[in-house]
């Protein structure tokens, strides 16, 4: 069973996005902002990272930059979720050291293909 | 609302088109999880509603989409479209409502997560059009509700008007229909000059205020309301996406009421406003409060300087409370002092018209003097004094006119008789009593000015009053009016009633001893020294009393000691004589006449003069009791009770 970590500030989101993802056979653990994330990642043993771009304290993009950096969470594979969608987001995504991305509206069937994809590499 | 339509930025419509997806994406998500749980064959109800949710969801994600379409460079919409997005997303919200709403109202409570997860669509609907729930608030109504009834009870405010500042048109739109919802007045400002110019020219109950804006930003525009005397008292709201903790700190030190972070939570944000427009209208209720009490205050001022209008307190006394009383006592308080001054007015006016008439008449009343040092017109007095003329005499002394060669201005002179400043000690009484005389300064009373010597001869100098005695009226006029009696009476109390709060007694008030000048101001003379003359003669020694008998109290006939009453007795003979033309009591040698005033009761004065009101008459009878302790307690009783009767 593929362990995912919910980054999401959102709570209807992190609830709904992480319901669902149970019932496809995840399990889930959610983080509330960057900081969070950052921190969980470092302890537990994650398969991939699902991670909100627009964060308090810590963004996701700096959280991303930092889980980079730090050898136990270089090769966690993230998936960037943004909802702004605005030009050039998915090359900044990729450039702070993301392995896809995918926007928001969730379409689960899309986001599920693109996390079957990475955790099995 | 909205006075043009400014293009809003590739960022800004990134934002919005963020906030307006964020919903559809929880509707859609909820939507989809529950419809994979219901079981084909079964719930035939819940699966219509939720896929036609669904259906109608991604119908509305695809406009919102197209509209606000970004990655190109023309990325720029206007409000006007922005608006009519607005109206177009209304249909769909209202379809996902009315698929929901039904369904959760069928839904047993025992199916908990259903429930909270058709409950958390129902909030997302509501979220998609900014401020319009489409009824489906259940939760956050209850919210709502809670909040108006905590700050909206005193609705007798009224709806307030309030002035929404953001350079961002959404938001401003989004801000501007909530708050009229609300039932406010709303007008907006794109910037921070035209919000300046249009709170100059408007009245606002509260400003709602964006921080970052261009040109102007919202600290720029907080700094000059807070700087203007007439704009200070407004309060302001900043809002900002700015949640860091310094750009509130400097919000509030420059003088702003509260703090909004974007995005807006409807509830905080309506508890917010109410409670800054509670704070202001607290705040308007001190301010006109604060002002009616220095309606008050320049009231007394204006009584003061005689320029009271009565009644024009009348919208302070309007009030329920303690001020409203306190204008009211005050008013009438000084409508009636005004009765009385007009009162005393007409009476001082008939006096006068009484002295005319007397004036015209001979003044063989006046005295013979008894003339022991005389001086002679023209003749320097003490080096400093030339005599005019001799004016009267009595049983002090000769009372000359003259001019006071050092201050240029008619004094009046007394000489006294030797026997009274016949030894060192009895000089010296003279001068303790002179002093005590000089203390009192009333425009009732003659002012004594100085005591002394010259070639033998002591004397006093006083200020000289051209008028008549009331001695000369009354000889003149046989009696006087009531109106007039009253003028004299009032006067006369007044004066003794200074003079007694002095420790000075007259002790010698009779009709020879008040001055009426030519407005009828009564000034009473030798307050203090009448009582030296006394000392110097005694009744039982010489059988002779210095001054009238008939004006004196039994105890002063009996040589008793003499108090403020004496003087309360002596007046209530002279209002006697005044209002009868007669003594109370009248006799052919002094021991009958002291014989009657220490035995006999007065006729009351109405029996002589059927015009004397009862009540002056008997207030008469009261001063002339033959026992101190039957009198009237003070002169200011005495003033007092004549006021009541004019």
């Amino acid at each position: 069973m593929s362990k995912i970590l919910l980054v999401e500030d959102n709570e209807m989101n992190r609830d709904m996005l992480s319901r669902r993802l149970v019932r496809k056979g995840y399990e889930v653990a959610m983080a509330v902002d960057g900081r969070e994330g950052i921190e969980m990642a470092r302890t537990g043993e994650y398969d991939l990272i699902l991670m909100d771009m627009s964060l308090p304290e810590v963004d996701g993009w700096e959280a991303t930059r930092q889980l980079r950096a730090a050898p136990e969470t270089e090769s966690v594979p993230i998936i960037a979720l943004t909802a702004h969608a605005m030009a050039g987001d998915r090359e900044k995504a990729l450039e702070a050291g993301c392995d896809d991305y995918d926007t928001k509206p969730i379409e689960l069937d899309r986001l599920l293909s693109k996390m079957e994809t990475l955790l099995s590499k | 609302m909205t006075l043009n339509s400014p293009k809003l930025t590739p960022e800004q419509i990134a934002e919005l088109r963020h906030d307006l997806r964020t919903p559809i994406n929880h509707i859609v998500g909820y939507a989809e999880m529950l419809l994979e749980d219901i079981p084909d064959s079964d719930h035939a109800d819940r699966r219509v509603a939720l896929e036609e949710t669904l259906v109608v969801a991604r119908g509305a994600l695809n406009l919102i989409n197209a509209r606000l379409a970004t990655g190109s460079a023309d990325a720029r919409i206007a409000s006007g479209e922005l608006s009519e997005l607005y109206e177009e997303l209304r249909e769909p919200q209202k379809k996902i409502v009315n698929a929901v709403a039904p369904l959760l109202a069928s839904t047993a409570a025992s199916e908990e997560e259903l429930v909270g997860d058709l409950r958390r669509i129902l909030t997302a609907a509501e979220k998609l059009v900014p401020g319009e729930g489409g009824g489906a608030e259940a939760g956050s109504e209850e919210a709502d509700k809670t909040v108006t009834e905590d700050t909206g009870d005193d609705s007798e405010s009224g709806p307030a008007r309030v002035l929404v500042v953001d350079d961002v048109e959404a938001n401003r739109d989004l801000l501007s229909r909530r708050l009229e919802r609300e039932g406010h007045v709303v007008e907006c400002a794109e910037n921070g000059q035209s919000a300046l110019r249009t709170i100059r020219e408007r009245s606002f109950d509260l400003v709602l205020l964006d921080v970052m804006m261009p040109e102007i930003d919202g600290y720029e525009v907080l700094g000059q309301l807070k700087d203007d005397p007439t704009t200070r008292d407004i309060p302001v709201i900043m809002i900002s996406a700015l949640d860091d903790m310094e750009s509130v700190v400097r919000c509030i030190e420059a003088g702003a009421e509260d703090y909004l972070p974007k995005p807006f939570d409807p509830v905080l944000l309506r508890a917010r406003i109410n409670a800054s427009l509670e704070k202001k209208r607290l705040r308007d209720h001190e301010i006109e409060y604060l002002r009616q009490v220095s309606r008050v205050t320049e009231a007394a001022s204006a009584v003061e300087a005689r320029k009271y209008q009565p009644g024009s307190l009348a919208d302070v006394s309007a009030r329920g409370d303690e001020l409203g009383k306190l204008a009211r006592v005050f008013d009438g308080m000084i409508v009636e002092v005004e009765a009385r001054e007009r009162r005393l007015r007409d009476q001082v006016s008939d006096l006068r018209s009484e002295i005319e008439a007397a004036r015209g008449a001979s003044r063989s009343a006046e005295e013979p003097g008894v003339d022991f040092a005389s001086l002679s017109p023209g003749e320097r007095f003490a080096d400093r004094y030339e005599v005019i003329d001799a004016i009267g005499g009595g049983g002090m002394g000769m009372v000359y006119r003259a001019r006071d060669l050092e201050l240029d201005e008619e004094i009046a002179i007394k000489t006294l008789r030797p026997e009274m400043v016949s030894d060192a000690a009895l000089v010296d009484r003279f001068k303790t009593e002179i002093r005590l005389a000089r203390k009192i300064s009333h425009r009732n009373v003659v002012r004594t000015h100085d005591f002394g010597e010259s070639s033998g001869v002591y004397y006093l100098t006083m200020e000289y009053v051209e008028g008549i005695t009331v001695r000369e009226l009354i000889d003149s006029r046989g009696q006087l009016g009531v109106s007039s009696t009253l003028a004299i009476g009032s006067q006369l109390a007044e004066s003794m009633e200074v003079a007694h709060e002095q420790g000075v007694i007259h002790r010698d008030i009779k009709p020879q001893n008040l001055l009426l000048d030519a407005d009828g101001v009564l000034k009473v003379m030798d307050f203090g020294v009448a009582r030296l003359a006394e000392r110097t003669t005694s009744l039982t020694e010489a059988g002779l009393i210095v001054g009238t008998p008939a004006y004196m109290s039994p105890e002063q006939l009996l040589s008793e000691s003499t108090e403020a009453s004496s003087d309360l007795y002596s007046a209530g003979v002279l209002l006697y004589e005044c209002l009868t033309g007669k003594l109370p009591f009248e006799a052919e040698s002094t021991i009958s006449l002291i014989g009657r005033v220490l035995n006999i009761e007065p006729s009351p004065p109405v029996e002589i003069n059927a015009d004397i009101p009862d009540a002056l008459s008997a207030l008469i009878l009261e001063l002339l009791a033959k026992k101190p302790e039957e009198r009237l307690a003070s002169a200011k009783e005495l003033r007092e009770r004549l006021s009541q009767i004019g």
